[in-house]
């Protein structure tokens, strides 16, 4: 191994981390707010990448631009899958009911997508797909520079608005505390609503960057949701930096390991994490409070 | 398909369902007619290979009774305890890998690998038992999914070992059989299995160790406040139903002959048990066969006429969903509920779960609120006040 | 397209039988079959056949299709086989193992089909070759190239084309053994999927390039659903190889070749199989084509002449000339029918035991050449290999065969 190969590795890991990062805190996102573990959020996910190829494909405009179709879209499915479907979970068995709900709609979407634009693999080919730009000896994929600061700046969009804004501290008591939170006065049921069309849209956003650079076909949610559970509990459910971090040192690992061990057994870096942490640290390595006894 | 064990009544296990025997006590024409349905339905399994007109049907009849297999298996740690793991299908792939590459590499005969890789299975399951089970509700099923993620990476890509994604061959066990003699050979191997299940499973359910595992699921504090070491129960569980569910896998590569990992470590067969139980009822004995009746036979059904479309998956999808959202207890509750509308009203103390207590006494104090207020207060205090933490157990 | 063709709804009779299973146990009795029995002098010959019709292998799948009906259509117009009409039997297997063998065992039980025809791709040749093989039918398949295929002990296959996957590019080793020490390449980079076909022609010409010197420095191996090749490309990038080898299928190798094209690795030689004769393949790497080599069974100019009869009507009746995987599927059709007609008949039985053993003994003309097979049904000739040239995908090797001279080294993509 030399070392402009591990500095691209790394470079790649990086770029790798900042989509799994957005997507997985969107994944902790629903769990903070209603105690679901929401399978189908990666189906949102290859759901919006078709959007943006179907995009492209119909008007021949820039896939980024469908953002402005999906975004708002997502947000809304995600509201209306909280009020009309979580809600009608009976509370005692909602954890369990809700991953076989949402297990239901993932697969629901697998299907129709299947269904509308066949099996076959699709990919977008941009003016700029083959293109890159030198960075101290390691050239990165101009597209996967783009779906990197995408994803990072939706990051930093939902950390300004949890952390300074009037909605984003009636979210975060919810996930703390929720019935102090209406105690205090917070319609905790609205609040937990958006919380949901938040995570939607923020699967909506990873899609698109997605699509760019990624081939997609519609069984490949599978392969998005099993490191985004690890992450998630590896960084404490409910936890959205925990999320974060733990998706950048994951990503990061995943891009290095695949140089001595290939793709496939690189990819068990996931599981081997997310089992150790339930051997050492069930409660997640960054997750406070809340994450400990699920 | 009616649940015959609950029809004898069994002083000495005062736990259980109470209402059933008191209701086939009042009645004794009820137990006849259950042990009446009991032997036709194993007059009609055991006819059905003579009674199909082709090797075909038969081979679909095959599926459906590896299904019933399959989600029987499941439905020792899904019903009595509670924990949904939907990923079954590790332990499936494992017990038909294990089958296969006994034979392959070892040189054992069929049947011994079979009973082999069953034990290996059981081997394994204790310390995935033992990581899965530290934790409850929502890292459990991520946990269960995982393990079926990393069983399919490895598979894949250990190529060498098990074959990689060129799949693995699989001998006959039969070589001198022609097809369809051998699809009858093993619908009644497959029938046996189940047959063994269904007994272990309903002497399970009548023990202690079933009084146990239901008082877990139920509320997993108050079992463990009451005595119930939880954590060896729920092991002891969850090594069970694997290890069937490995014997059912194993059963299924004799029969089959191709493992891919793909096919073997499917979500979607893991899906696919928890629906068939979910449908049937994972309180019944009967409950998931019957799921596995209705879901096989209907897959196969919709491969057949909407095969060039991933309808399938719709269907699927929209029955899973209105199965959790509309009858979370199955078929044969649902049924008994509405032949009971028409029967005498029976006086008897009736099996309650948590949940519709928690839902009842909801309704019944006046200054209720909405619903997910009840369940914020349930989730909100759950850390601190042990009582109200049902929602972990299930 | 055939009247009597009727890909789409398979199975009435199946879906009832299977219905009634659903419905219960007892009025199965209701289900027993009163359907058609074959031999009548005026019934048609049923051929059925399950293909990827959706999932991994959709792409090629359809293609097989196309091959499948325009074979049936024609033979119709020129009378039927044995004076009967042809009728085609299509179901879609979705690419799973578990389903190809449902469907076959469901053709040859349950409609008692008058012949069968392979799938595509060698995951699902091998589990329904054992179906066919236990129903003592004639089994001719397009598409399963790879060696596991022909060390199964089948006696009752035989593969439909020129030459197996580890052959392919035999034309290539020979020529780039035979280069002058100045311009043959020295280290070689190979990628394959984890897949018979894709990793026999990638390991032929890696096997027979590092007998004759070369260095392999990079030897991956991918799973069929990989999307991310940026790490490969990285690792081949780094290891500065004078030639790639892709042991690819179809998406895989655009994949690869954008994240090799994203990281600026400019090899010699670049060896791809089955996507560059894809006719989508140019526009999906972004016209980047100009020197890419890939092995193929087919050329529509070959000069065979059931060959010239079968491109004018295909392009006819489709508007553009077959591609490899309808000519292999017409070859097929074309060497049962060659036995059918040889032998003088088309039923289960006896007759299929006489079909193999008649194909054992004798040469076939195809589409792709004359044909013959060894006891395993390994066919006995060799790949051409193509390279774009001038923005077309031509043959350039072998000599005798050539349409254009061979670059080298590449230019830049």
């Amino acid at each position: 191994m030399t070392g402009t190969l591990l500095f691209q590795s790394l470079v790649l890991g990086v770029l790798l981390g900042g989509l799994y990062a957005l997507l997985a805190a969107g994944l902790t996102l629903y769990f903070g707010v209603m105690r679901v573990v929401m399978i189908a959020h990666s189906a949102f996910l290859i759901l919006a990448a078709y959007l943006a190829w179907f995009f492209h494909q119909q008007t021949g405009m820039d896939p980024m631009l469908s953002l402005v179709i999906t975004v708002p879209l997502f947000f809304a499915v995600g509201v209306g899958m909280q009020r009309l479907l979580i809600t009608r979970l009976r509370p005692a068995t909602i954890t369990m009911m809700s991953v076989l709900l949402t297990f239901a709609v993932a697969l629901f979407i697998e299907g129709m997508i299947g269904f509308v634009w066949g099996g076959t693999q699709r990919r977008i080919q941009l003016p700029y797909s083959g293109d890159s730009v030198s960075f101290f000896g390691a050239q990165i994929a101009v597209v996967k520079l783009i779906a990197f600061g995408l994803a990072a700046l939706s990051l930093a969009g939902l950390y300004l608005l949890l952390k300074h804004s009037r909605f984003g501290q009636a979210l975060r008591a919810t996930i703390q505390h929720r019935e102090a939170a209406q105690l205090i006065g917070i319609h905790t049921n609205r609040v937990a609503g958006f919380g949901f069309g938040i995570g939607l849209a923020t699967a909506a956003v990873g899609g698109t960057a997605l699509s760019l650079d990624a081939t997609i076909y519609p069984s490949l949610h599978w392969h998005w949701i099993g490191p985004l559970m690890a992450i998630i509990v590896v960084g404490g459910l409910g936890s959205i930096p925990g999320a974060a971090i733990a998706a950048m040192i994951l990503g990061i690992g995943q891009s290095l390991l695949q140089v001595p061990l290939g793709t496939t057994w690189a990819q068990t870096i996931f599981y081997v994490a997310l089992f150790a942490t339930l051997m050492l640290r069930p409660q997640g390595f960054f997750g406070g409070r809340l994450a400990q006894r699920f | 398909m009616l649940n015959a064990s609950d029809a004898r009544p069994a002083p000495g296990t005062s736990g259980r369902a109470p209402d059933d025997r008191a209701v086939a006590a009042g009645r004794p024409w009820g137990r006849i007619v259950r042990v009446a349905a009991l032997v036709v339905g194993v007059a009609l399994v055991l006819a059905f290979p003579t009674m199909v007109p082709n090797a075909y049907i038969l081979s679909a009849g095959i599926v459906v009774v590896s299904y019933a297999c399959t989600a029987t298996a499941w439905n020792f740690m899904g019903g009595f305890t509670g924990y949904v793991s939907l990923g079954h299908a590790a332990f499936f792939g494992l017990g038909a890998y294990g089958t296969g590459l006994l034979i392959r590499d070892v040189g054992l005969s069929s049947f011994v690998a079979w009973i082999v890789a069953g034990a290996l299975v059981l081997l394994v399951t204790i310390p995935v038992g033992i990581a899965a089970l530290r934790v409850r509700g929502a890292s459990f099923v991520i946990v269960s999914i995982a393990f079926v993620l990393i069983l399919l990476l490895v598979f894949q890509a250990w190529g060498s070992f098990t074959g990689g994604s060129d799949g693995l061959v699989v001998p006959r066990p039969f070589p001198d059989l022609l097809r369809p003699e051998h699809h009858q050979v093993f619908f009644y191997l497959f029938a046996a299995l189940l047959a063994v299940m269904l007994v272990v499973w309903w002497a399970i359910d009548r023990s202690r160790f079933g009084t146990g595992l239901k008082a877990i699921r139920e509320d997993e504090d108050k079992a463990q406040a009451l005595g119930i070491p939880t954590r060896n129960y729920k092991l002891v569980a969850y090594v069970v139903s694997a290890t069937f569910t490995g014997l059912a896998g194993g059963m299924y590569a004799l029969w089959f002959g191709d493992l891919d990992p793909i096919f073997q470590f499917s979500i979607m067969l893991g899906s696919y048990m928890v629906l068939m139980a979910l449908l049937g009822g994972v309180r019944h004995l009967f409950g998931p066969a019957l799921g596995a009746l209705i879901v096989g036979s209907g897959l196969e059904y919709f491969k057949l006429e909407f095969g060039d479309t991933q309808l399938h998956l719709v269907a699927t999808a929209l029955l899973l969903g209105l199965v959790v959202l509309f009858m979370p207890d199955g078929i044969i509750p649902a049924v008994r509920a509405l032949l009971k509308r028409f029967g005498p009203e029976d006086s008897s103390i009736r099996e309650v779960t948590a949940a519709e207590l928690l839902e009842r006494n909801r309704t019944a104090s006046h200054d209720a609120p909405s619903r997910d207020t009840a369940s914020t207060t349930a989730a909100a205090t759950a850390p601190a006040t042990p009582t109200t933490r049902q929602e972990d157990g299930r | 397209m055939s009247p009597l063709h009727t890909p789409l709804h398979p199975r009435r009779r199946g879906v009832a039988a299977a219905a009634c299973v659903a419905a219960t146990a007892l009025v199965l009795t209701a289900c027993s079959d009163d359907g058609e029995t074959g031999g009548g002098a005026d019934d048609p010959i049923v051929v059925g056949i399950s293909l990827p019709l959706t999932g991994d292998f959709s792409e090629p799948g359809k293609g097989v299709q196309r091959g499948y009906e325009a074979w049936a259509e024609f033979i119709n117009e020129d009378g039927g086989l044995l004076g009967r009409q042809v009728e085609l039997k299509i179901l879609d297997d979705q690419s799973s193992a578990d389903r190809v063998v449902q469907d076959y065992e469901a053709l040859i039980a349950q409609d008692e089909v008058d012949l069968v025809f392979g799938p595509f791709s060698t995951r699902l040749v091998v589990p329904s070759a054992r179906v066919a093989e236990e129903y003592g039918m004639l089994y001719v398949e397009p598409a399963g190239a790879a060696n596991e295929v022909f060390e199964q002990g089948f006696e009752n296959l035989f593969y439909a084309a020129p030459a197996v996957a580890d052959d392919h590019y035999n034309y290539l080793a020979e020529q780039i053994l035979a280069m002058p020490d100045g311009e043959r390449p020295q280290t070689v980079a190979v990628a394959s999927m984890d897949d018979p076909f894709a990793q026999g022609t990638a390991y032929g010409l890696r096997d027979k390039l590092a007998e004759g010197g070369l260095d392999v420095v990079v030897d991956e191996v991918y799973p069929p659903n990989t999307t991310d090749f940026s790490s490969i490309a990285a690792k081949i990038d780094d290891s500065g190889a004078d030639m790639v080898i892709g042991g690819t299928q179809y998406q895989d190798a655009v994949n690869l070749i954008v994240a090799l094209q994203q990281l600026d690795y400019q090899p010699q030689l670049a060896a791809f199989s089955t996507a560059p004769t894809n006719p989508e393949f140019a526009d999906a790497i972004g016209d980047k084509t100009e020197g890419i080599l890939s092995p193929t069974g087919y050329t529509e100019t070959a000069s065979w002449p059931s060959n010239v009869d079968f491109v004018k009507r295909y392009t006819e009746l489709h508007g553009n000339p077959p591609g490899e995987d309808e000519a292999n599927a017409y070859t097929t059709g074309q060497v049962v029918a060659a036995a059918v007609e040889a032998v003088g008949c088309a039923e289960q039985g006896e007759c299929q035991q006489q079909l193999i053993d008649w194909l054992r003994e004798n040469e076939v003309d195809t589409v792709v050449g004359p044909l013959t097979w060894d006891e395993t049904g390994k066919p006995q000739g060799a790949h051409l290999i193509q390279q774009y040239v001038d923005g077309e995908i031509q043959i350039v090797l072998p000599k005798d065969a050539q349409e254009a001279e061979l670059i080298h080294p590449k230019p830049k993509w």
